[in-house]
């Protein structure tokens, strides 16, 4: 209580600075197709970690007040006040940050939420969200032409499409394309894989890896025979979420046990962000192929200013 | 007018009851007994139209049971159970409320309530919480509820199961003198009892059942014999009179050999 | 005669002042009213939020600035969860005095013996296959058509837990939280089986049916709702004297002149109603249905014409209260509204279910 009080108070000192920033109104059509119109972006909620980077990387990470659970890079993200997990959203939580703009990725909820945002006094704008390279690019372009960032946001664009072309290339060299299976989680011994149309399946789409659930759709609790048929080459799992998970207790459940992937005892932690859609998207996806791929020895990219932390709340 | 005729009752093909006839009457306290096991309850049971009989029926005031709203009915007769267990603490005085139907104006139901209370030995129990009470102050409390919901009915029946059953000696007395004064009010009463002398002290009826059937019926006097202990319960025992009516001793009575 | 120590009965009581304690749960029923449009992450003065709610009623509503801002957190946000979670808390409470009186149990809580699971899993296969079958439905049918599924899920669930616990009137403890039980994990089984063909972002919303919340209240949910909780509230009036004689006993009941099966047929719809409508806005939120009876029948007393309305408004009181703790404890984050009435009620849940342990055989 305390904290949400001066936390408000705090708002109300900022928002005397905004006025003064304040930009020409811009209207924008967001990935609902609603005309939102963009006043000031002074105070930014960001919600979605791929919405969350781009908006610190085109320089405006100082106008963010108020990120999700899953903006955790740049690590300066992460000391900004937290309104909790992108599906499980507080209306009066965002409100209280005194936003003047909210930036979601498609798919924060809930969205009864989402509606009651929508119709308060902040633009609520929802970014589109898809599982693969034009998704990373629209974002970018979309997000740059809501904060009126378009130069920079079209030098970032140009960078991240280089470095999907340079992927390409990379996928190309692959000679037999491998199968992967991505174990969401473990409920119980019987494995969360990712199925067509997942974020996972886009991902390893993008970095020359099969899906060898692909018959599956969605995230779906997969049956022990059905991984165990899909002979996967590697598994994949999330870095965060699994990073107590040993290859030894991974392939010593029968879904895996007989498959390829425990024979060569090849278990990939995927850090999330892979799975954002977001502006390092390419260099996840070089970095799996790596590992999926070790024989060819990838060469790595080039490092951008979002893939520093450091340096990735600054111009 | 309420009677049952030619009952019969069965629990997967086995006959509870098989052919019982009963009449009462205002004035008149008719009595059931017989061993465990005879049917009393559950001929009471089915006068109650708790139960449905699968043969025969039971008519009160020219209708059939069976066609009986369950409000109109409950002014027109008052239930006793054997033993009550109330769930949630109610306060003695909640429950005898109970017996009053809704016709009845607020504070004439507290009258009636406090009445019969005094009526049962328990003018002071009005505030005190039902399942903290014995057995017996429990019992009393449900007998109370009875006389309510007969006084706010028109010339209503009881109909008693084991009034007494837990009972000193002396509230025993004053259960049966109410159900005495019903009667001389002008009410019919219909007692199960398991006592064959309190049966024959407060009976103008006595029926006597056995194995579902009625083995025997009538004034004490000519009902409780010798034959009939034997043939109820397979005791000899010798049956006695005084004034008052028939009495058997158990220091008298005898389990064959 | 039989031992007779009754559930919840075992202590003699002081004296209960009934009418006292009424008034003392609608003082508190507005005191958090007050609270709950008075309180929340953003901090808005008393004396601005009474000024906004009386601009509303004549019908001003400010269009920018902060006053713009007040008006949306008082009044989109903050007015309609706290009726909304008036509502429900009173609608849940009732619901399990009325499931407590018909099961003559002082633990049947509408979400422990699960009538809410039965009401979410309906709620979610209607969110899976209601919008095809919606098309072919009247408008009006289709705008209520998730309480409606919930109502029947919860009548479903209801019936088979009165069919299963219940023997010639008489419920064993037991069997009644057995049954629960057996009941809501078939429902959890059938959220389960649920689960392979819906999408992801339906998967994402079934949460909110297992944890509950009422983050997402609006007009328009509590126009959907509201029907169904008072025809629960001011129908359950009319249930008062027979679920009292149902103390005694069902016999006992039909001897005092009480309808029985009628009785327990209105009941049961009655609850089925008000619990569906509940779950359909809010999802599955326990306990309230458990504490509020309780806390009424040791204060207040047993008799249910008092026992309704205290619940009516205690329930609701207690929700607004509850939903207050959720929405400011990890401001500007928010908890699920089911985990705060589960802290609050599980313990007390032990409790009951150790004072009862004689019944239920432990």
């Amino acid at each position: 209580m305390l904290a949400a009080l001066s936390l408000a108070v705090a708002a109300y000192a900022a928002c005397a600075v905004s006025i003064a920033q304040a930009q020409s109104p811009r209207a924008i059509i967001d990935g609902r197709g609603r005309a939102v119109e963009i006043r000031d972006t002074s105070r930014i909620v960001t919600i979605g970690g791929a919405v969350t980077e781009i908006v610190f990387a085109l320089g405006r990470g100082d106008n963010v007040v108020g990120v999700d659970l899953t903006s955790t890079f740049p690590s300066t993200a992460q000391k900004k006040p937290n309104i909790g997990y992108m599906r499980a959203l507080s209306a009066e939580g965002v409100i209280a940050l005194a936003p003047t703009l909210v930036l979601a990725v498609e798919g924060s909820g809930p969205p009864d939420v989402i509606e009651v945002l929508s119709n308060a006094a902040v633009p609520f704008v929802v970014v589109p969200e898809d599982h693969d390279e034009a998704s990373v690019l629209r974002k970018v372009r979309f997000i740059a032409q809501a904060l009126g960032e378009e130069e920079r946001g079209a030098a970032m664009e140009k960078a991240i499409a280089e470095d999907f072309a340079s992927i390409r290339a990379m996928r190309e060299r692959i000679g037999k394309r491998r199968k992967a299976t991505f174990v969401l989680a473990i409920g119980g011994g019987t494995p969360m894989v990712g199925g067509a149309g997942t974020s996972a399946d886009g991902f390893f789409a993008l970095s020359g890896v099969d899906n060898a659930m692909k018959s599956l759709p969605g995230y779906k609790p997969a049956t022990a025979e059905a991984s165990l048929a899909a002979a996967p080459d590697v598994v994949v799992t999330l870095l965060e979420r699994n990073h107590d998970l040993s290859p030894d207790a991974m392939f010593a459940l029968p879904a895996f046990a007989e498959t390829p992937a425990a024979r060569g005892k090849r278990l990939i932690p995927l850090p999330s962000y892979a799975l954002a859609f977001g502006p390092r998207a390419a260099h996840a996806a070089r970095d799996l192929a790596a590992a999926v791929y070790p024989d060819l020895a990838l060469p790595d990219l080039p490092a951008r200013p979002w893939t520093r932390d450091a340096s990735a709340g600054k111009p | 007018m309420y009677a049952a005729r030619a009952i019969r009752y069965e629990v997967r093909g086995r006959a509870i009851l098989d052919g019982v006839d009963l009449r009462l009457t205002p004035g008149k306290i008719v009595a059931v007994v017989g061993p465990n096991g005879a049917g009393k309850s559950t001929l009471l049971k089915i006068m109650a139209g708790e139960r449905r009989a699968t043969g025969g029926n039971v008519l009160l005031d020219d209708r059939d049971l069976t066609e009986w709203k369950p409000a109109d009915l409950a002014r027109r007769r008052a239930v006793l159970p054997q033993s009550i267990e109330v769930v949630f603490p109610f306060l003695v005085s909640e429950v005898v409320a109970l017996g009053s139907s809704q016709r009845v104006p607020r504070s004439e139901a507290a009258a009636l309530v406090s009445r019969a209370l005094s009526a049962v030995d328990l003018a002071d129990f009005g505030r005190r919480v039902y399942g903290t009470l014995s057995g017996g102050e429990q019992q009393r409390v449900q007998f109370a509820r009875v006389l309510v919901q007969a006084w706010s009915g028109e010339g209503a029946y009881l109909l008693l199961d084991e009034p007494n059953a837990s009972l000193d000696l002396s509230h025993q007395l004053l259960i049966l003198r109410l159900a005495r004064t019903h009667a001389e009010s002008g009410g019919g009463v219909l007692m199960v009892l398991h006592d064959l002398n309190l049966a024959a002290m407060v009976a103008d009826e006595l029926i006597a059942l056995k194995d579902g059937c009625r083995i025997a019926a009538g004034p004490p006097e000519h009902v409780i014999t010798d034959q009939l202990i034997a043939a109820l319960y397979g005791v000899h025992a010798s049956v006695r009179g005084v004034p008052d009516g028939p009495f058997i001793l158990p220091q008298t009575a005898r389990l064959p050999a | 005669m039989s031992a007779t120590i009754t559930i919840a009965a075992m202590q003699p009581l002081p004296v209960r002042r009934g009418g006292l304690v009424i008034a003392a749960a609608a003082v508190f029923l507005v005191a958090a009213l007050l609270a709950s449009l008075a309180i929340g992450p953003v901090y808005i003065a008393p004396g601005r939020v009474v000024g906004t709610l009386i601009d509303a009623l004549a019908g001003a509503r400010p269009s920018e600035g902060t006053g713009m801002r007040d008006a949306v957190v008082v009044l989109d946000i903050r007015l309609p969860r706290t009726v909304l979670a008036m509502l429900v808390g009173g609608g849940l409470a009732v619901a399990g005095a009325v499931l407590q009186g018909v099961f003559r149990n002082p633990l049947a809580d509408p979400g422990l013996v699960g009538v809410s699971p039965g009401a979410a899993l309906a709620a979610v296969l209607w969110i899976i296959f209601g919008s095809a079958a919606a098309g072919y439905l009247p408008g009006s049918v289709a705008a209520f058509g998730l309480p409606l599924a919930a109502f029947a899920g919860g009548l479903v669930t209801t019936v088979l837990l009165y069919r299963i616990a219940t023997r010639e009137g008489r419920t064993s403890v037991a069997m009644l939280l057995f049954a629960g039980i057996a009941l809501g994990a078939m429902a959890a089984a059938g959220t389960g089986l649920a689960v392979f063909v819906a999408s992801d972002q339906q998967l994402r919303e079934f949460t909110f049916w297992t944890l509950g919340s009422l983050g997402g209240a609006s007009w328009q949910k509590i126009a959907a709702a509201a029907p169904f909780i008072l025809l629960l509230i001011v129908g359950s009036r009319w249930l008062a004297r027979g679920l009292d004689a149902l103390a005694l006993g069902e016999a006992e009941a039909f001897h005092v002149g009480v309808n029985t099966e009628l009785l327990k047929r209105v009941a049961i719809v009655l609850v089925a109603a008000g619990v569906g409508a509940s779950v359909a806005v809010s999802g599955v939120i326990g306990f309230i249905g458990l504490v509020v009876p309780h806390l009424l029948r040791l204060s207040a007393g047993p008799s249910h014409a008092r026992l309704l309305v205290g619940c009516a408004l205690l329930g609701g009181a207690l929700l607004i209260a509850s939903d207050i703790v959720a929405r400011t404890i990890v401001s500007p984050a928010e908890l699920p509204l089911g985990v705060v009435t589960a802290i609050l009620g599980t313990p007390y849940f032990l409790y009951l279910v150790q004072r009862n342990r004689a019944v239920l055989g432990g």
